[in-house]
This record gives structure tokens, C-alpha cells and sequence, in this order.
């Protein structure tokens, strides 16, 4: 093992992307508690919306699954994705309320693995 | 207060770095295991030094020991026998664990890209399809890798995050691997790749990978 | 992590890459007296808890062949 900062083997494209999307494990890192209440409010949302994001990939992969299958109708495939389409945009909304980006949504489950 | 830093087999000797706040690293021996500990008078404050500190001592327990599980940061006990009662619930996951891991390492994979949810889609079944190909596409590329490697686990993925992928190696492939990275990359030039490593076996350390 | 901007990319990569491992990755035991600022571990347990549910749902539906 060498310099623990001496670890990337290789990279193409954007390394400024791969970092940026990083950067979501800092909120992750144990903070002081902070009792500003507009970042409360916004730690609150970063948490609500991370879980409704985790599920709507979770939902998503099952009717992927399904739909692979062929165990969907055309009616039952058009239905579930345009709500997963409105969905989508609907989270969209929320995180430019909030001023969260995907890699604020990025919160890793530690202990409890991938379920993804 | 016992601090843990990694769980160990065949620990020949205590690194000669310092633990988090300046305390001297301990062995301490139980069953069939090598635990590195340092104790503490009270309770250590998290930090992102204390982060780095840890980091630093199983980086150096690594070429120390024939098998290696890295302790995720914060792990403290209130005294040996806390520490020892959590170790007898999980040793027999932790013996399997050690013997994946003996003698290798991690390198991690994350591509990136400026995909997102499909925008140009018309109707409820594009936005299916487009999902399908994303994923059968990331899913690709972590197949691809993973059949290079002797375990493999995946983080999750979203936004911009096309794959977050662990591959558990035997140092002698890594320049295979890296080659392969390397294809990929040059098959999706639309991607960005980076290819970090060889880490201590963070990520097969816990009981789901 | 302080923002370096001096830094090289490659620095801060392989230093976010080694801090996502050292906080989200690694052994777990129980009975620890985790070393994190309590709101953080509400949200691990918490977030366990609904997704452990919501995941092995998933499993279910996916076995059973029917969703619902």
C-alpha cells in the first residue's frame, strides 16, 4: 500500500464529474448539530427525498423486471411509467426547491448494504 | 473506551503509526482473531482527522496481516468484554469474511455520466424503455468487471452515477483489470471513469456482500 | 474535507473515495457506542428499517411472480 492519497489507477473523461458526484459523501460526515432551522429543514428534505428517490428505484427496477417478463399489459406499462415519469419531474421540482443535486440524494446505507 | 480499527489473521506485528487522538495501537487476541484497538480515557470526538487517522492505520495493518477486515470508522466499546460479545455474535461471518479477502484487495470502479432520468421521451412506455437501456447498460458494464474479479459489490446508482462497483482482486490481476477499465472506457467515450486503488477490502468486510 | 482547490483531482477523489469507504463501508458490530453525532445514526436506523421492509417487499413480489 502506498500513500493513501495515491490511489487512482486510472481515469478518463471527467474527473471533475467523478468528484463532483463524490462530493455526496460528505453529508454523510457526522456534523455538529447545527440548530439553524432552515438547514434542519433542508437536512429534512435531503433525508425525505433521498428515501422517496431509493424507492422509486427500487419500484422501478420491479416493474422493469415485469415489464421484461411480459408480465405487463401495453396499458399497465404506459400507466406505470408516465407515473414514474411524473415522478421523476416532480422530484426534479423539489430538489431546485430545496437546492439539492442527485449527488446530495446519493446517501449511502452503511451497514445495510445495497439493496439497488 | 475500546476503539476497533480492523479484525485481523496471522497479524505479525502492530503498525508504527499512531491511533486516533495520539493513543498507541493495541492487539488484543480472541478466538482465532488479531483485533487492533487503542484505548481511550473517554469518548473520542468524530472528525474528519480522526476519519483520516483511521484510515491511515489500516493502510498500514494491511502488508501486516494475512487477512485483513478494515473496521468501519466509530466503532467503540465500552470496555473488552462489549467488544468480545459483538465479536462472538458475528464470528462465524467474520471467519468467512477473512478467508474472502485473504491475500487480496479492492479497486473501485465509478463512472459517471450526464445521464439522467430520460428527458426526450414522449409517453409512459419510452420512459420504460429508456430506463431498460440505462440500466442493461450499467449492469453491462459491471458484469464486465465483475467477471475479473473474485467477489464483487455495487452501490447504488442515480443522477449522474451510472455505476458505484467494488471488485475484490488478487493484486497479481491488476493490471488485468485495469485493461479492461481501460476497454470499457474506450467502448463509452460518452463516460467518465476512474479506477481507484488497491484499498483494503473495505467493501467485503460486512455481512451482505 | 476542507474545499482544496489546490489540490490535484486526483488527490480529492482518492480522498473522497477513502473517506466514503472509512464511513460506509467496513466491518459492523453491535453494542458499539458509535462514534457519530446522533442525527446520523437516526437516520441509518430509521432509513434500515423502512427499506428493509420496502426491500424484501420487492423480493416477494419478484418470487411470487405478482406485485401489489
Amino acid at each position: 500500500m502506498s500513500d493513501p492519497l495515491d490511489k487512482v489507477l486510472g481515469a478518463s473523461g471527467d474527473l471533475d464529474l467523478v468528484a463532483a458526484q463524490l462530493d455526496g459523501v460528505r453529508n454523510a460526515f457526522p456534523r455538529r448539530v447545527n440548530a439553524d432551522p432552515e438547514r434542519v429543514e433542508k437536512g429534512l428534505a435531503q433525508l425525505v427525498l433521498t428515501l422517496i428517490e431509493l424507492l422509486r428505484q427500487l419500484m422501478e427496477r420491479q416493474a422493469l423486471h415485469r415489464m421484461e417478463e411480459g408480465a405487463l399489459s401495453e396499458e399497465e406499462i404506459e400507466r406505470l411509467g408516465e407515473t414514474f415519469m411524473k415522478l421523476s419531474q416532480r422530484m426534479d421540482e423539489l430538489k431546485v426547491e430545496f437546492g439539492l443535486e442527485d449527488k446530495d440524494l446519493n446517501l449511502e446505507l452503511g451497514p445495510l448494504g445495497n439493496l439497488l | 473506551m475500546i476503539y476497533l480499527y480492523a479484525i485481523a489473521k496471522g497479524l505479525t506485528t502492530v503498525p508504527d503509526v499512531q491511533g486516533l487522538e495520539g493513543a498507541p495501537l493495541d492487539r488484543q487476541r480472541f478466538d482465532d482473531f488479531d483485533l487492533v484497538v487503542s484505548e481511550h480515557a473517554a469518548k473520542v470526538e468524530p472528525s474528519e482527522e480522526a476519519v483520516l487517522v483511521h484510515a491511515r492505520v489500516v493502510e498500514a495493518l494491511m502488508p501486516l496481516a494475512a487477512a485483513l477486515l478494515p473496521a468501519r470508522f466509530g466503532l467503540a466499546f465500552a470496555d473488552t468484554a462489549a467488544l468480545e460479545q459483538a465479536l462472538r455474535e458475528k464470528a462465524g461471518t467474520l471467519e468467512e469474511s477473512l478467508e474472502r479477502v485473504r491475500g487480496r484487495v479492492e479497486l473501485g470502479v465509478r463512472v459517471v455520466g450526464e445521464q439522467s432520468a430520460p428527458r426526450d421521451v414522449e409517453n409512459g412506455r419510452e420512459y420504460l424503455e429508456a430506463r431498460r437501456r440505462q440500466v442493461a447498460a450499467a449492469d453491462e458494464l459491471h458484469e464486465s468487471l465483475a467477471a475479473r474479479a473474485r467477489a464483487s459489490a455495487r452501490g447504488n446508482a442515480s443522477g449522474g452515477l451510472v455505476l458505484s462497483g467494488a471488485y475484490l482482486v488478487d493484486p497479481g490481476s491488476i493490471p488485468a483489470f485495469r485493461e479492461a477499465v481501460g476497454e470499457l472506457e474506450s467502448e463509452h467515450p460518452s463516460l467518465s471513469f476512474a479506477l481507484t486503488g488497491p484499498w483494503p477490502p473495505y467493501s467485503f468486510a460486512g455481512v451482505e456482500s | 474535507m476542507n474545499d482544496t482547490p489546490a489540490r490535484p483531482l486526483e488527490q480529492q477523489v482518492t480522498l473522497l473515495e477513502l473517506v466514503d469507504r472509512v464511513l460506509n463501508k467496513g466491518v459492523v458490530l453491535s453494542g458499539d457506542i458509535t462514534l457519530s453525532v446522533a442525527d446520523v445514526d437516526l437516520v441509518y436506523v430509521s432509513l434500515r428499517v423502512l427499506l428493509a421492509s420496502a426491500g424484501t417487499l420487492d423480493r416477494l413480489a419478484l418470487e411470487n411472480g405478482n406485485g401489489s
